[in-house]
């Protein structure tokens, strides 16, 4: 009788489990719409609901915690796990109305009440409302947890005081006026306050939703919710049935049944998958490997974007720190050149920038006069514009200087020291090796002897921010917004990214003066046209005084099968996932 | 016991040794895992200074060691800056993952090297022992990244075999009998790389003493009484060539585990290899600290059964110990 009891309980047990499996597998459906829900409407084509996707990632998340999070593949996983109150839309990078669907702004720009959607609901079903609203910010804003959204958060050294008014209508007061206040908002993930609070309170949420969270004890406001992590192999999300967007034929967002993010170390790997069927979607990729999908496209089924040059930008610059290490004393010597901006600028006469775009980047990259590429068409300055390489004119140039050349091409100093340097760049990014190598042809042509050190990229980051041994480097730098604010710390006199004179007290130069005025000034002007003459005039001292020479910035190389639907690629990250919730298998 | 104790202890000191290299050579590594973060404009530099604070980068080397081995000693072996946690659980299903390629692929190596070396041995300077000898050399020759690329390319344009990962996707909706054949699938290519790229040093080493072997004057005398070849080849032979290939044992895991970390990276394999350099480049200190442990645990883990199985086959080493 009790081995009978045994068997029947073992056989129930077995059949709990399978049921728990085949409820973990099974196709989470969408919720109908019920009355009173504010649901936002997509304007994109409607499609038709299932399927999975799956894309290659570079690395693995490190956390699904949008706190703590600053690595790029936690970010792309956690984006479409979380929402945000007011979103820049990645097509026409503008702001648009997400969970809060309108926004007020004071007279004197100080103070947004935003009005949030009614009937949302998180991905597990609980309510959202004002209170989540104010935990998250308490939470983001907390200086013991070090969050990175902290940063972006404080405005004239002041954090943004949040206010519940009701219980769908939220206040954000600032210190100061904040141009583009709204641009904020865009990826600070709401939290679940009836998840997160009692982890808060005890200090622990820094070490909540790491890589070995459980699934079901997640919830956010995204598309998608987390189903399993697969330790260095993948992460899949599902579709959150709750979804605060709706198609035109008034369906719950999002179309795709799952995601599926494989970890594939190296891009030639990636290309592989994508060539073998194994991923739908592939981004951020050489052009040397754009070229090699281009040709199998037709035969594959799929197709290939070129979107134009993104916001990376890369330079060479000169160390033009005051500070320098004990022994460095051949970088202070060549410091007395590299401050001249006669003999800045001869070098970006020099430097043959059609040579590097068609080179490097097989054509498929834009030269750059400053900062701001033609991507950019809101705040770039149109009237700066790159003059013609030209070896005569850099020399000319150098003469006035005061330099001059031996009767072996070489060009000396006016203290008769030959002209010679190296300049960094990462071992691990090819391009950058490529770039300056030619620009150690270009400045051979002038005289200059410059020799390529390439570093390992951590090893550079120390020699460039901690020791400042270096003479010359080539780095790049990306932003996740066109406009001009997420670029304050390269060209604030005292920004962390200041990168050729870091830890200034105050401005070293009249122009670099000039500049923390100007920027500072249109941190705090409203009226856009007004921002923009600011900005324009920044791009013209950039363009002037070259404390960076800008090269190119590669053009954003995308892919996908033909059968995804409303594939809509941006140059903004994340290029081809940020409109997830629409897109779809035909 | 004795000897038990004595490899234990040798062990425990080895480990200890192991860990304060990898801190000092750490320490020497310019930069740190906030390095890479100043990259982002959007961080201020005071938030850089409370992460570099929080993570102990403002401490001595010497002091962080000490703290570490504290805590190792209770069973902690520290944090993944990076991940955020424990490093025990970040290494736990990688070292499953890399066993699973470096057991078969050490079990496949001898058993595909032994014949090949006795027979290359009984052979000596015939045909087939030089056709051995040129296929070894051409894959000793050959670099590791090579062959993998290569099987890639294969898998690529065959379609025959997943072009990397561990498994397909799907496989949580598959049966066992799917599931085994869907990792085996996966495994196949790495698995071979590996087998050959140990296989050739084990043919030669297996040659060699066999050639040694035949020519001592207990075969001679096992040939005049008329033994069959086979027999004598794999019944006396062979067996007394044992013990140098059994010290071998050792050494080959040591050689597969340095080719898994090779290869779980060309083919995108989830083990310890793709972590331990994501973890080097990153300057996660503590994930380094604990692949590195866990390599020479593995390693003593293939000293220690060969030291075994000397143990067991040769009298000589009992008789020995116990005097």
């Amino acid at each position: 009788m009790c081995a009978l009891k045994l068997k029947v309980r073992s056989i129930l047990g077995l059949g709990v489990i399978a049921l728990q499996l085949a409820c973990a597998w099974a196709i989470v459906p969408p919720q109908p719409v019920r009355p009173g829900e504010e649901l936002a409407l997509s304007t994109a084509q409607s499609g038709k609901y299932g399927g999975r996707l799956a894309i290659a990632l570079r690395s693995e998340p490190k956390t699904f915690n949008p706190v703590t999070l600053v690595d790029g593949s936690s970010r792309e996983i956690t984006g479409r796990l979380n929402a945000d109150l007011i979103h820049i839309n990645r097509a026409t990078q503008n702001t648009e109305p997400a969970l809060a669907k309108s926004w007020k702004v004071s007279k004197d720009g100080l103070r947004y009440t935003l009005q949030l959607r009614r009937g949302v609901r998180f991905s597990d079903g609980a309510p959202f409302d004002a209170d989540d609203v104010v935990f998250s910010f308490a939470v983001y804003l907390d200086e013991k947890l070090h969050s990175p959204q902290r940063d972006l958060l404080v405005v004239g050294d002041k954090p943004i005081a949040v206010t519940k008014v009701d219980a769908y209508t939220v206040a954000f007061q600032l210190a100061q006026p904040y141009a583009a206040a709204e641009r904020i908002f865009d990826n600070i993930a709401i939290l679940p306050r009836h998840l997160l609070l009692k982890t808060y309170e005890q200090g622990k949420i820094g070490e909540a939703w790491s890589i070995s969270a459980i699934a079901s004890e997640m919830a956010g406001l995204g598309p998608f919710r987390l189903k399993e992590y697969l330790p260095g192999q993948r992460a899949t999300i599902e579709r959150n049935p709750y979804y605060w967007k709706i198609d035109k034929e008034k369906k719950r967002l999002p179309y795709l049944d799952e995601i599926t993010f494989l970890f594939v170390p190296s891009e030639d790997a990636q290309v592989i998958r994508f060539q073998s069927g194994e991923t739908d979607l592939i981004s951020r990729m050489s052009a040397d490997n754009y070229a090699v999908l281009e040709r199998d496209q037709q035969a594959r089924a799929f197709h290939m974007n070129d979107l134009g040059p993104g916001l990376e930008y890369n330079f060479l610059f000169f160390n033009l720190n005051s500070v320098l290490p004990k022994g460095a004393g051949s970088v202070a010597a060549k410091q007395d050149w590299f401050r001249k901006v006669e003999f800045r600028r001869a070098i970006s006469a020099a430097i043959d920038r059609d040579s590097i775009t068609k080179l490097v980047y097989r054509g498929r990259a834009t030269s750059l006069v400053t900062h701001v590429n033609p991507a950019n068409k809101l705040w770039l300055n149109p009237n700066v514009r790159l003059a013609p390489r030209s070896a005569d004119k850099a020399r000319e140039m150098l003469r006035t200087a005061g330099f001059s050349w031996k009767q072996d091409g070489t060009l000396v100093s006016a203290s008769g020291a030959p002209v010679e340097f190296s300049i960094l760049t990462s071992s691990s990014n090819a391009q950058r090796s490529q770039i300056a190598t030619i620009i150690q042809d270009d400045l051979k042509q002038i005289g200059i002897k410059a020799q390529v050190v390439p570093l390992e990229f951590r090893s550079l980051l120390d020699r460039v921010f901690q020791t400042h041994e270096y003479e010359a480097a080539v780095l790049g730098l990306g932003g996740g917004d066109v406009d001009p604010n997420p670029q304050m710390n390269v060209w604030l006199s005292t920004g962390s990214n200041h990168l050729w004179n870091l830890g200034e007290n105050k401005p070293a130069t009249p122009w670099e003066a000039e500049i923390d005025g100007l920027m500072k000034q249109q941190l705090s002007t409203l009226k856009v046209p007004a921002r923009k003459r600011l900005y324009d005039r920044v791009q013209q001292l950039v363009a002037d005084n070259l404390p960076i020479i800008c090269l190119a910035s590669p053009n954003i190389l995308v892919g996908a099968k033909n059968k995804v639907g409303n594939f809509n690629p941006s140059i903004l990250d994340p290029y081809v996932l940020w409109n997830a919730d629409e897109l779809f298998l035909q | 016991m004795r000897f038990l104790f004595s490899r234990l202890v040798h062990g425990i000191f080895l480990l200890i040794g192991i860990s304060v290299l990898a801190f000092l050579l750490f320490a020497l590594a310019p930069g740190d895992y906030v390095s890479e973060i100043r990259l982002n404009p959007q961080i201020s530099p005071e938030t850089l200074v409370a992460l570099r604070h929080q993570y102990g980068f403002d401490d001595s080397i010497a002091v962080r060691y000490a703290h570490w081995l504290g805590a190792a000693l209770h069973g902690d072996f520290g944090f993944s800056f990076a991940y955020n946690v424990p490093v025990t659980r970040l290494l736990g299903d990688r070292v499953a993952n890399t066993l699973l390629l470096t057991l078969p692929a050490t079990l496949l190596a001898w058993l595909v090297a032994i014949p090949i070396g006795v027979i290359s041995a009984a052979k000596q300077n015939r045909w087939e022992d030089r056709a051995v000898s040129l296929g070894n050399t051409t894959l000793l020759i050959t670099p590791d990244l090579l062959i993998s690329l290569s099987f890639l390319w294969f898998a690529l344009r065959t379609g025959y075999f997943p072009v990397g990962s561990m498994t397909s996707l799907g496989y949580e909706e598959m049966r066992w009998p799917e599931k085994l054949k869907d990792i085996a699938l996966h495994a196949a290519i790495p698995i071979t790389v590996l087998v050959l790229s140990i296989v050739p040093v084990l043919i030669r080493h297996i040659r060699a003493t066999m050639v040694e072997t035949l020519q001592s004057p207990f075969v001679r005398a096992a040939r005049a009484h008329g033994i069959p070849r086979g027999r004598l080849l794999f019944r006396h032979v062979f067996p007394a060539a044992l013990n140098p290939l059994i010290s071998l044992l050792g050494l080959s895991i040591a050689n597969l585990l340095g080719a898994a970390l090779i290869t779980e990276i060309v083919m995108s394999w989830p083990g310890l290899g793709p972590l331990l350099l994501e973890s080097v480049l990153a300057r996660d200190l503590y994930v380094v600290i604990g692949a590195v442990l866990v390599s020479t645990l593995l390693l003593q883990a293939g000293v220690f059964i060969s030291d075994l199985l000397l143990f067991a086959s040769d009298p000589r080493i009992r008789t020995k110990s116990a005097g």
